[in-house]
């Protein structure tokens, strides 16, 4: 085997950090292989991926130590085209890698670039498209299409038989579970067919073993913490440690009281040795009484029989649910599905074409946007789309400011926020200095300073890594609990659903479609496969066990709660 | 969402939209300097028909451009209105006669001199304005941007159009989303409830996000691109423009004969200037 791509002694500093992002990175990736590097934020997988692909250093600045040869190129005396002619790279920003106006004019990109005659480049975007499945939609323009077509003709874009090696960053971020599982099923039938090098920079673990890697590279603090099979780094405890989350059939088996072996095959769920562990599982398994129904405070809101359109296009079909105060609740479907519009509806920004919507029993329709601002507060997922203050005081007071409130009050009610949500340290800090994490924290905190008794959450999660979302997602929770704000949670995390929410309502083509307790609504099947979900690995244990999936699932989320 | 643009990513069906971008380039580009290049009616009349045609032949959706003509056409005779309430007789200056049809004062006259070149005016920027509709009408930005390419405009400045065009939606989304997000927090942005001045006020807030996501954006992009390759050769292909059909070699016939009349009432122009810029017939 051939090296590919050969690191040494390699260290990188950004020019404008004093230390450097990446330490004495060792490591060797051989033709063929199928590499998953895998990281928390800030741990240097997505800088390592930079330098594999050139834009280290050659867009970003930086200092370099030691060697990195790509295909026996020596990158720091290329150029970025030298490089890129062999490592194809697919970006995590669907969109904005989206250069093209139609879809076969993306995937032409490089070959217009390396001027190709059109006779040659028709052929070629034509094959790449038909790998990708994209044959049909060559004429579509971007606009059109969902995240994860957006993402098959990047991949189609870099097909055209130069490039051996093909990066992946973080390629499941912006995808929905079930399209999330095509992408990786896709990867793996061109690496299969096409005998490329492929390397997937993510830290969704789980959803990556959907279909086998041979290695994984895990990254920590800008080094290499592991380099070693799926089965090694699953057995060991180095996931928990670096912030990674376990398989959820991983953690369920380790609550059981599982061991593994060192020779047990374990990344992958339908192949595990299960008789092994049933001992233990129904050991540990007990019934949760599935009948206790969660209280529920007052009724906020009540969304009765409303349709909804964009044009002539009917996006929320005869849509019945009801809030009530204090719950934790998750609006989940695949994208499209109208769960954004839906938060729209909520916050008054659309109004229903049939139907209506009560707040507190009053009907919203004479509540200008503003008013419903004060009791239903919208959290968007990019946090750099909502901060435009310098000071974090400033952000926080800002709405109350655009309400009106006079000058003690406002005060009163910073003061108070700031120490709600444990930012009063930061309250001078400049808006500019913080990390994606805290500005999604301040966020949040200037929506709270008006003390709506709901707050929505549009992918709270999107973007981190599993330290960070757990930091972000026990803070909601003790604003939950501590000031009995119901929690809205626009999402199609799955684990997010089930690890922090009691009640889900779904929603596919428009129609609610299942609105009820967390863990039923997860382990029907009817609910999976029109919503775009994917089922979770517990429900594949509890099936080969023949264990209920539902009580399962409820008896898992309850021990990880700490109830049990 | 690309419906709301005037503009079209795909190209459509009819014989104009089927020719190559270098074609509808170069023919866009004759006629705008004809029409822009002389007074002259013989030449502005022809080609302001022509422009005519081309904008029927593409059988474009007319309730969406009516607004948009009313609109030229107010502005033009307005214009024409305010010229004639500052001169009257203008036609002397650019005619050299004064044919008196009726009075209103002495000096609020109306001279067939002055109608008549009312008349050229107005049939000429109304051309101009046509030729440019159809040619936005029947191109894409990307053919455009292989247009340009082949009468030798610098690929990199090519791209800034299609990529003006692939990103503006995306743009105006983020704005949206900004929007909503403020007017949730308590911005009050309906016209009844706030003065225009307090209104310009609150979108200047938005900016400051919309700024800063654009400039993520501008990034992701600018990689984007360099990682598939592009400024890496002098020249490149593109996608968009197909092959020469028999169409197209029949249209370049049909606009070297035209780029020899416009060169020719170019010449004509300097080489043997009139006494007067506007050709009258009665003069």
């Amino acid at each position: 085997m051939t090296a590919v791509i050969e690191f040494k002694d390699f260290s990188f500093r950004y020019q404008s950090q004093q230390e450097p992002t990446l330490h004495d990175i060792n490591l060797t990736i051989h033709q063929g292989e199928k590499v998953l590097i895998l990281g928390p934020s800030g741990s240097g997988k997505s800088t390592l991926g930079c330098c594999i692909n050139g834009l280290i250093p050659f867009s970003y600045n930086g200092e370099i130590k030691g060697s990195c040869k790509v295909v026996g190129i020596e990158t720091k005396n290329a150029n970025i085209f030298t490089i890129s002619q062999h490592v194809g790279t697919v970006q995590q920003d669907t969109d904005a890698q989206f250069v093209g106006l139609s879809v076969g004019e993306d995937i032409a990109f490089s070959l217009e670039n390396n001027a190709t005659p059109r006779d040659i480049m028709l052929e070629k975007v034509d094959a790449a498209a038909k790998t990708v499945d994209m044959s049909d939609f060559l004429m579509n323009v971007p606009f059109n299409l969902s995240g994860g077509q957006k993402q098959k003709v990047a991949l189609g874009g870099i097909l055209h038989d130069e490039e051996e090696i093909l990066l992946f960053d973080e390629p499941l971020a912006a995808l929905d579970p079930a399209m999330g599982m095509t992408a990786v099923d896709l990867i793996d039938k061109i690496h299969k067919n096409q005998n490329k090098t492929i390397i997937i920079i993510e830290h969704r673990l789980e959803d990556v073993l959907y279909r086998k890697v041979d290695r994984i590279i895990l990254m920590n603090e800008g080094r290499i913490a592991m380099d070693t099979t799926p089965d090694e780094l699953l057995r060991s405890n180095l996931l928990k440690e670096s912030g990674i989350r376990e398989p959820l059939y991983i953690s369920a088996l380790k609550n059981a009281g599982v061991v593994f072996g060192a020779d047990e095959h374990l990344d992958s769920v339908d192949e595990l040795d299960i008789e092994k562990y049933r001992p233990f599982v129904e050991k540990h398994f007990e019934k949760v009484n599935t009948n206790h129904m969660i209280e529920k405070g007052e009724e906020l809101i009540r969304v009765k029989d409303v349709d909804f359109y964009y044009g002539s296009r009917q996006v929320l079909k005869n849509v019945s649910f009801t809030i009530h105060k204090g719950e934790r609740i998750s609006i989940i479907g695949k994208n499209g599905a109208g769960k954004t519009t839906i938060a729209r509806l909520l916050c008054g920004i659309v109004r229903p074409k049939n139907g209506e919507v009560y707040i507190k029993g009053q009907n919203y329709l004479h509540l200008s946007i503003r008013e419903i601002g004060r009791l239903i507060g919208y959290v968007m997922q990019n946090p750099n789309q909502m901060l435009v203050k310098d000071m974090i005081r400033d952000e926080i007071a800002l709405a109350l400011t655009l309400n009106e409130y006079d000058q003690a009050f406002i005060d009163e009610r910073v003061e108070l926020t700031l120490r709600m949500t444990g930012l009063y340290e930061m309250r001078n800090w400049p808006v500019s200095v913080l990390s994606y994490g805290q500005r999604k924290r301040v966020t949040i905190a200037s929506i709270l300073a008006l003390q709506p008794d709901v707050i929505i959450l549009d992918e709270p999660t999107a973007g981190q890594d599993y330290h960070h979302y757990t930091e972000i997602m026990k803070f909601i929770e003790d604003i939950n609990k501590n000031y009995d704000v119901t929690i809205l949670f626009i999402t199609h995390d799955m684990h997010l659903a089930i690890e922090y929410t009691d009640r889900s309502i779904v929603f596919a083509d428009g129609e609610c479609i299942a609105d009820d307790l967390v863990y039923k609504v997860l382990s029907n099947d009817d609910v999976i496969s029109r919503a775009n979900l994917k089922h979770t690995s517990l429900v594949h244990i509890a099936n080969r066990l023949g264990i209920d999936p539902e009580e399962y699932i409820h008896h898992f989320i309850e021990t990880e709660r700490g109830v049990l | 969402m690309d419906e709301r643009l005037f503009i079209n990513l795909i190209p459509g069906n009819t014989f104009l939209d089927k020719l190559q971008g270098k074609t509808k380039v170069r023919i866009f580009l004759i006629c705008i300097v004809a029409l822009i290049a002389t007074w002259d009616m013989r030449v502005i009349l022809p080609f302001a028909v022509l422009s005519v045609v081309g904008l029927v032949s593409l059988k474009p959706n007319w309730k969406k451009m009516w607004g948009v003509f009313a609109f030229v056409i107010a502005m033009n005779l307005f214009n024409l209105f305010l010229l004639y309430i500052i001169t009257p007789d203008y036609g002397l200056n650019v005619c050299g006669a004064s044919t008196v049809l009726f009075k209103f004062t002495d000096f609020y006259v109306v001279t067939a001199e002055t109608l008549w070149y009312f008349l050229v005016r107005f049939t000429k920027l109304m051309g101009s304005f046509i030729v440019s509709l159809t040619f936005i009408q029947c191109i894409t930005p990307s053919e455009m941007a292989a247009g340009l390419n082949s009468i030798g405009v610098p690929y990199k400045i090519c791209t800034i159009f299609s990529l003006a065009f692939r990103y503006i939606p995306d743009i105006t989304k983020d704005f949206n989303n900004i929007k909503i997000s403020m007017q949730a927090r308590g911005m009050e942005l309906d016209p009844k409830k706030t003065s225009l001045w307090e209104r310009l006020k609150q979108n200047v807030i938005i900016l400051v996000p919309l700024i800063i996501t654009s400039f993520d954006r501008v990034g992701n992009i600018a990689n984007a691109m360099d990682l598939r390759g592009y400024g890496k050769g002098k020249t490149r292909t593109y996608y968009s423009e197909h092959e020469e059909t028999s169409n197209d070699k029949k249209m370049k016939y049909f606009y070297t004969f035209l780029l020899i009349v416009t060169i020719a009432v170019i010449v004509l122009r300097i080489v043997m200037p009139g006494e007067f810029e506007v050709w009258t017939p009665w003069i």
